[in-house]
């Protein structure tokens, strides 16, 4: 690859998802845990490059700097330096950052630009799918988005309530209750028991309830399989979808495709990276 | 003037024709810089979270305003004004009813004005000469309003904050016709606002803060603020009676429907934005307003009066880049 390479990050709320890649050509991957990142970018003691001033997060370490390395910075001026953090996971150098995701407006990319994750998300299942007229599905750790992509361009969307039901942490609360793994989890769609409660925090109690009345672990799985998809499916059918695309992390899981197959009467796709989506929309942006 | 709070627009010129100067409660509490605290102290008094912001800010204003008497829209608005009255009694707040009546219909809204002039001690002619007074700064406002969406020379938040006015006039009509004035002849000079996408903001006055300047800092200019153009009677109409008639907000929503979708047309509207107030009933006119209104809306949600979240400036900002790329314009 000869051309300019391009940072994409989509700063979620459980993974950052980083590409770096120029168009369609993707040369690099990394997810790293959200926390652990901004943690890892705030720590060092050098001055930023883009020397920041009113730090907003109120947490600016940009004061103790004195190293002048231009790669080298700490947050500073709420803008996020993570030139010292991707080298250290062995990324190519790049020479554009294009940023989205949840953090965007807390914390910009030193240098870089911000899109939209509407836009970020429907470039990236676009370029990995091939396809330009779909619905979109993306399932993330506490948001889930509804895209409707015509002609390759984003033609509509929904996005959820503002809490976290029904999205990626509620399942995993569901599963970590029962001692399951994620990937036991996505395996779950059959004979699901009906959880009224989305909620990722009230969930865990009527879990509790079921397992004392003699529910098996397999069927409150694939009752929370089953509620996160009922809750999705009234987002797709506004757009009478004819191909659905699912993207995010809850995409890994199999159950809740098949469930919203079976929902929907569509044929679900997932992309080759669905968690990576965003990131690689990011490069495309 | 003795001070009388209002709950909404309702006739201001029954108000100033009793002696009055009209208070909208709505505009005290979100200007005030105690606003967050009049909702805390609403909930506090017992008010349930799960009641409108909107209902908790106008009860503590109302009295830490000391305002003795409250004109409350029993019909065409809200239905917890009901209770809100029995609440503002209990606490020695004077209450006057009144109602738009539902079916639009002249001999009830004639009587419905006729009890509100009884209950203020207003007379008929007074109540139609200040209709002929207001009427001269409402035309004023429709200045405002040309001025914005088809010279681009206001912004979306003076646009609102001017027109949402006109509910009350400020209580000072004179004061308040001077404003508009100086306005009109600063706003004039102006260069012409250049932003790509036109947007328009239906449902009722927004609670959040920075809404419209959130909008053009994101590449949209928003000409039209449904609503608070309503408030200023932009049809007029002969009689009191009839101007509050041909007001679209209170009544069937087909009118209302009819009036957005020409303002869409007239203004060239790219995509509308649906402001909906969090446990309010007018949430579901979203489903109304989707399936009769062939545009892209966008529906946001407010709850408390503080800066737009995080979430609804992704909203926006997908919203407006989205209709930015349909037009082929860059934000």
């Amino acid at each position: 690859m000869n051309r300019a390479l391009t940072l994409g990050v989509d700063a979620g709320s459980r993974q950052v998802k980083l590409a770096i890649g120029a168009g369609r050509e993707i040369a690099f991957t990394a997810m790293i845990d959200t926390v652990q990142f901004y943690l890892a970018c705030r720590d060092g003691g050098s001055d930023s490059h883009n020397g920041g001033s009113d730090s907003r997060d109120g947490g600016s370490d940009s004061r103790n700097g004195g190293s002048d390395s231009r790669n080298h910075g700490p947050k500073s001026g709420g803008d996020l330096d993570i030139y010292r953090l991707a080298q250290l996971a062995g990324a190519p150098r790049w020479s554009h950052v294009v940023s989205t995701g949840y953090g965007r407006n807390n914390v910009a990319v030193a240098g870089g630009r911000a899109i939209p994750e509407i836009m970020a998300h429907a470039a990236g299942a676009v370029s990995q799918t091939g396809l330009s007229h779909f619905t979109l599905v993306d399932l993330g750790g506490q948001d889930t988005k509804v895209i409707s992509v015509r002609d390759g361009m984003v033609d509509d969307f929904v996005m959820n309530d503002k809490c976290a039901a029904g999205s990626g942490r509620y399942l995993e609360n569901i599963a970590a209750t029962l001692g399951a793994s994620l990937d036991t989890l996505g395996q779950c769609w059959e004979n699901p028991v009906k959880l009224s409660n989305t909620c990722a925090i009230f969930g865990e109690s009527e879990v509790v309830g079921l397992v004392s009345d003699g529910a098996s672990a397999q069927s409150i799985l694939a009752g929370a399989n089953a509620s996160v998809v009922a809750r999705l499916a009234p987002m797709i059918r506004r757009y009478r979808p004819k191909i659905i695309v699912a993207s995010g992390g809850v995409a890994k899981n199999m159950a809740v495709r098949k469930l919203l197959e079976i929902e929907t009467g569509v044929e679900v796709i997932t992309p080759a990276e669905p968690q990576l989506n965003g990131a690689i929309g990011c490069v495309l942006g | 003037m003795n001070k009388i709070g209002i709950t909404t627009t309702i006739p201001a010129e029954i108000v100033f024709a009793s002696g009055g100067a009209p208070v909208d409660l709505n505009n005290i509490f979100v200007t005030d810089i105690k606003r967050s605290e009049y909702v805390e102290q609403a909930e506090v008094e017992g008010f349930p979270r799960t009641i409108c912001g909107w209902i908790k800010g106008m009860y503590s204003a109302c009295l830490d305003h000391k305002i003795p008497k409250v004109i409350a829209v029993t019909g065409g608005d809200c239905s917890n004004t009901h209770v809100l009255m029995e609440i503002y009694r209990m606490r020695g707040v004077e209450t006057v009813p009144f109602n738009y009546p539902y079916g639009r219909n002249r001999q009830s809204m004639q009587s419905e004005l006729a009890l509100l002039r009884d209950s203020l001690g207003a007379s008929e002619e007074a109540s139609e000469r200040w209709r002929a007074r207001l009427n001269r700064i409402r035309r004023k406002l429709d200045m405002v309003d040309l001025l914005t969406w088809r010279d681009g020379k206001v912004t979306g938040f003076e646009n609102h904050l001017l027109l949402v006015s006109s509910s009350d006039f400020d209580g000072d009509p004179d004061g308040f016709e001077a404003k508009i004035d100086r306005f009109l002849e600063e706003a004039r000079q102006r260069p012409e606002i250049d932003a790509p996408v036109r947007l328009g903001m239906i449902g009722i006055p927004p609670i959040m803060e920075g809404l419209h300047e959130f909008m053009e800092m994101t590449g949209a200019h928003c000409l039209y603020n449904e609503v608070a153009r309503q408030f200023t009677m932009p049809f007029g109409g002969e009689t009191l009676a009839e101007q509050y008639l041909a007001y679209t907000y209170p009544y069937q929503i087909g009118p209302r429907i009819d009036d957005i979708q020409t303002e869409i047309e007239r203004r060239q509207i790219d995509g509308i934005v649906h402001y909906v107030q969090s446990f309010c009933h007018r949430q579901m006119e979203d489903l109304i307003f989707r399936e009769r209104l062939d545009i892209p809306i966008l529906t946001i949600e407010g709850d408390a009066p503080r800066a737009i979240d995080a979430r609804t400036k992704i909203r926006l900002e997908s919203f407006i880049r989205m209709l930015a790329q349909r037009k082929g314009a860059a934000v």
